[in-house]
């Protein structure tokens, strides 16, 4: 297994404290309580988000797209690669830790 | 246009008490000078709900939200939902001990507080003797606490020829990073006291000229989204306008002053929900009685606030024959309420054609 593939196999768990407001039908936006930043989300960006739960890997998000989304592109899994590394980037998501 | 699931902010006046008592507040007096304040739980459970419908931010106001012995309770819990925080305050109240406590929460925005003079004299002319040293010792604590402050500066008859030395006092002597100004409304007390604090034309005139050119001195550091400011910047926008004979600009040429009802809504410190701060009369609802979503989505008052905007200046009397119509917005429809009796009409009170026949003169802009 190379290391992209190790990568979608993690969970990512979503920060918390990080709120989702779903404000119209066709846009939402993230909103980091503790820095009061926000950042714009599509459809798409929603459904990943809602997966984010410490129990959904890349892969598995990714093949939930694909199954409630229209015209799903082929390589899918790495724009939902680079929405998620973008969260963590952000410290709006994260890898689970365990303890 | 398309109205959001919920308010993204919501103005909350958690107290109708006041420990001053401005000649011109637009509190006192009006339908939001409610006698009786809530208990802390009720706000508790109503500061949940927002939580739950992801609002992001509340605007604490009231009369002076210091003056509540739970405040930190209350922003305690807008902390624990999820929440950030602005409060407006007069300043007099605030110590050492509650700026360390904001400054320990890392979710305030900002916290304004009400300076109008550069002296004390001037500022406590309206707002009371010893509370401009109060409200800078206010100011003081929170800058030691690291906290993001601004100041607003109510323009009216007795700080109009100090405005020079207020901007050097707010920006220079107190190092703020901006300030922004009003002016004395026809609103609560200043219906009553108009005459001592409303500013006439020419002191009008003075102002905006006056802090034109301080903006220009002090860039991007004053600003106005009301008053005389805000009335310079967009009256000579227009007058070019008319002049060149420009195309209607987007938004302009019809009653589009106002998009508060697409973002916020607010609470009077009964708990009656309102429109906006400044238009209490409307009442929406009750908190923890009616739901605010529906009520944000569907009360036919918002309703019909969120489509003033397609109505033509042009349908209006008042407006008729009047050159700057395609470039005006109608402005404020709390003042245009106050001053005519109708929420669906131009305010007088910001009109450039009005203004210029009572003698008013726009501003040639100068360096200072």
């Amino acid at each position: 297994m190379n290391e992209h593939n190790k990568h979608n196999k993690k969970a990512v768990i979503a920060n918390p404290l990080v709120v989702l407001r779903e404000e119209f039908d066709d846009g939402a936006i993230l909103f980091d309580p503790e820095t009061g930043n926000t950042f714009g989300v599509n459809p798409i960006g929603v459904l990943v988000w809602k997966h984010l739960d410490g129990r959904h890997s890349l892969d598995d998000i990714a093949e939930i797209v694909r199954v409630k989304a229209e015209a799903v592109p082929s390589d899918v899994i790495s724009h939902i690669g680079n929405f998620v590394q973008a969260a963590i980037d952000l410290g709006l998501a994260g890898y689970e830790v365990k303890s | 246009m398309q109205v959001m699931k919920t308010p993204r902010n919501v103005d909350i006046a958690i107290t109708s008490f006041c420990n001053l008592h401005c000649t011109y507040c637009s509190h006192f007096s009006g339908p939001g000078d409610v006698k009786e304040d809530l208990p802390l739980e009720t706000w508790l459970q109503f500061i949940t709900e927002l939580g739950h419908s992801n609002t992001m931010k509340i605007i604490l106001s009231g009369g002076e939200p210091f003056s509540r012995p739970d405040l930190r309770e209350i922003i305690l819990a807008i902390v624990a939902n999820r929440m950030r925080f602005t409060i407006l305050s007069n300043g007099t109240l605030i110590d050492n001990e509650i700026a360390a406590f904001l400054a320990a929460t890392r979710r305030c925005d900002l916290v304004q507080v009400s300076i109008d003079g550069a002296i004390d004299t001037t500022h406590d002319a309206f707002r009371g003797k010893g509370n401009f040293m109060k409200a800078i010792d206010g100011i003081r604590a929170l800058q030691g606490n690291h906290l993001p402050v601004s100041v607003r500066v109510t323009i009216h008859r007795k700080n109009v020829h100090e405005l020079e030395a207020i901007a050097r006092y707010l920006l220079e002597d107190l190092e703020l990073q901006s300030f922004s100004t009003n002016s004395a409304s026809h609103m609560g007390l200043c219906r009553k006291n108009a005459a001592q604090t409303q500013l006439t034309i020419d002191e009008h005139s003075l102002a905006m000229e006056t802090l034109l050119a301080l903006t220009d001195k002090y860039k991007g550091r004053i600003n106005a989204s009301a008053g005389p400011l805000a009335e310079a910047q967009s009256w000579l926008e227009m007058e070019d306008s008319r002049r060149e004979n420009r195309e209607r600009p987007a938004g302009r040429g019809f009653l589009t002053g106002c998009s508060g009802p697409m973002q916020t809504i607010a609470v009077r410190a009964d708990g009656v929900i309102v429109p906006c701060s400044q238009l209490c009369h409307l009442s929406l609802g009750r908190i923890n009685e009616d739901d605010l979503g529906e009520i944000w989505r569907g009360h036919p008052v918002l309703q019909s606030m969120r489509k003033r905007s397609r109505i033509s200046l042009e349908n209006f009397p008042f407006c008729q024959d009047c050159p700057y119509t395609s470039y005006c917005t109608g402005n404020c429809p709390a003042i245009a309420y106050s001053l005519t009796g109708k929420i669906n009409h131009p305010s007088p009170d910001a009109c450039l054609r009005q203004f210029l026949a009572q003698g008013g003169r726009l501003p040639e802009v100068t360096q200072i």
